[in-house]
């Protein structure tokens, strides 16, 4: 059996991360901040542009038609990047969501629109309280209880909620669910909201690896530069400590995030069990990272002027939405402590 | 008209190259690599020509070890229309480099051949100037603005000083320089196309050159680590060490 990514994969990784490593640099992030929306049109057209908007779209309807498996690298680039574009939830949560609900107009209206980049989608999830980025969503996609809710940017009214990560815009909705408004309810709304849970956080999970990366890159770099009683930083055992630490956390958790992605893209029975079992890992090495980095960097890696704090709040952030460690362990402890629990070498590779 | 493109292999521009412990050679085990990013500027301009409709197809050329495909593959998600490889895995210097370039043009009568002014690791600003002489055709280097015009190429040079344009009759020579314009990033559907696009692999032999090395590298090392500054008392203080010491007034 053959794990590894294919050579498009990797190009597509490679190309993509040249692109958000150039243009998303930390300068970037901190101009965005001050923006009214803190979003680019012209960075969100460059997206559309290279393909990424519509790489879940299916080709019928103007995408590339591609899975999360094939996506999961580039999350984690924009993870890398602490990108604040809402990309991966549009690739990652709200296209699949468009694609599974029952509904032709439904899909034929905006998938299109959202391939070429002339349209943003908004999933809400009753479990986050919050929506990200409802303030730039053309259609917003809501629950309310076992229902799942298409409504228009024009049918709701939101409310800022400021986030830790000041790149997170989150908005509390009003709004008023009715019949004309529901793509799903019963069974299949149920379905639906748990896949699109399962997509958050599989989001969240990538983008937490791009993080930790990142965050270690940093401190290395910070800790080869800053030299006390003559040598680097760095070159002592207990700042190599904190670094290969989290180093460690990370490279375990990059195989149960691509299990994950490969488990949603082939509708495997496990997804659940696999996203939580990516989430808490994956969050568990990013809020690592940030602990340990900032302590390497003497603690002002929590101050303004130092660029760390951007990922280390995304990461903070992450590892609260789209389900709370609690609501992950749980979803794991319900599966192995099952009577009928599939456990054990066998099972490993269970679909 | 057909346009040219060469493309070299070398270590990606952000990566901090190390010489190898024997001093031997750069090491280039596990780099980064990429296409030297003055040939990016000459993939670039040419796919700009052709879409302009200036030019009809943009051939594509890198020559080395098979890894070249790499890049010549990411010409190609870049807009260029075919590809061509000359496979050796001889160390190419600049002579037999535009030897093997001469015969592909006289092959695929190219009226303009688009070269970056050098690559980032050799530093040899040689190719295109050797291109054209054994070609005998004009030559335009340094290039921040190259105009297509009645059979003609007009070419804005960058020259110490300021800005020199010429007249090129065609077929020509254009090596380009940092400002002619900023590459694109290749978009995933082009990325997916290219690897549908045609590349040839031929070989020096093929082309009826000889690619053995003339010249013999002999020592590669660092540059010299940057020394530690000091503070100076005073204006006095440091006008003497100028003076005595570093001697530089």
């Amino acid at each position: 059996m053959d794990f590894t990514f294919t050579e498009d994969q990797l190009l597509f990784k490679e190309s993509v991360a040249d692109f958000l490593r150039n243009e998303i640099t930390p300068e970037k992030i901190r101009e965005l901040w001050d923006s009214e929306t803190g979003r680019s049109d012209a960075l969100w057209t460059q997206l559309a542009e290279l393909g990424l908007t519509g790489m879940t779209v299916p080709e019928e309807f103007g995408g590339l038609g591609m899975n999360e498996l094939d996506f999961v690298l580039l999350a984690q680039e924009c993870g890398y990047v602490a990108l604040p574009e809402p990309l991966v939830h549009n690739v990652l949560v709200a296209v699949p969501t468009l694609i599974a609900c029952n509904n032709d107009k439904l899909k034929k209206q905006w998938l299109p629109k959202i391939a070429d980049g002339s349209a943003k989608v908004s999933v809400g999830l009753e479990e986050n309280f919050l929506v990200e980025d409802a303030h730039v969503a053309d259609l917003l996609i809501l629950q309310s209880g076992d229902e799942l809710h298409a409504i228009s940017k024009d049918a709701v009214s939101l409310r800022y909620n400021q986030s830790i990560d000041l790149s997170r815009k989150l908005y509390a909705v009003e709004w008023t669910p009715s019949a004309a408004t529901c793509i799903a309810s019963g069974d299949e709304g149920k379905a639906q909201i748990e896949a699109i849970m399962n997509r958050g956080a599989l989001a969240c999970a990538a983008q937490a690896l791009g993080l930790a990366q990142r965050m270690i890159e940093m401190s290395v770099q910070y800790t080869s530069e800053r030299h006390q009683f003559g040598k680097p930083i760095g070159s002592f055992q207990a700042v190599k400590h904190h670094m290969s630490n989290i180093a460690v956390r990370l490279e375990y958790a990059k195989a149960p995030v691509h299990r994950a992605a490969y488990a949603i893209a082939n509708g495997q029975s496990t997804a659940s069990l696999n996203v939580s079992h990516a989430k808490l890992v994956s969050t568990e090495a990013a809020d690592l990272a940030a602990k340990n980095c900032m302590q390497v960097h003497g603690a002002m890696g929590y101050t303004w002027e130092v660029d760390l704090h951007i990922f280390m709040k995304k990461a903070w952030a992450f590892n609260s939405t789209w389900g709370d460690v609690a609501f992950h362990k749980m979803r794991v402890a319900d599966y192995i402590f099952a009577d009928d629990a599939p456990l054990g070498a066998g099972n490993t590779f269970l679909a | 008209m057909k346009i040219l493109v060469a493309v070299k292999r070398v270590a990606d521009a952000n990566v901090k190259v190390r010489a190898k412990a024997d001093g031997s050679a750069a090491d280039l085990a596990n780099v980064k690599m990429a296409i030297n990013p003055f040939c990016e500027i000459a993939v670039e301009e040419a796919v700009r020509l052709k879409e302009k409709g200036v030019a009809t197809e943009v051939v594509v050329v890198s020559m080395g070890d098979k890894a070249c495909q790499e890049q010549i593959r990411t010409a190609l998600a870049l807009g260029a229309d075919r590809g061509i490889h000359v496979e050796t895995d001889v160390d190419l210097q600049p002579l037999a480099i535009a030897k093997m370039l001469k015969a592909i043009v006289d092959k695929e009568s190219s009226e303009l051949i688009i070269l970056g002014k050098q690559s980032i690791d050799g530093d040899n600003n040689q190719t295109g100037q050797m291109l054209a002489a054994l070609a005998g055709i004009p030559q335009g280097t340094f290039a921040s603005e190259v105009v297509i015009e009645d059979g003609k190429a007009a070419v804005t040079r960058e020259i110490d000083g300021g800005l020199q344009t010429i007249s090129l009759s065609l077929p020509a020579v254009v090596t380009t320089d940092l400002r002619l314009n900023e590459p694109r990033y290749a978009s995933l559907p082009n990325i997916m196309k290219a690897k549908r696009k045609p590349l040839d692999v031929v070989s020096p032999a093929d082309l009826g050159v000889d690619p053995a090395p003339g010249v013999t590298t002999l020592k590669v090392e660092a540059p010299a680590e940057r020394q530690a500054g000091i503070i100076v008392e005073s204006v006095e203080e440091l006008v003497d060490k100028l003076k005595n010491e570093a001697k530089v007034i």
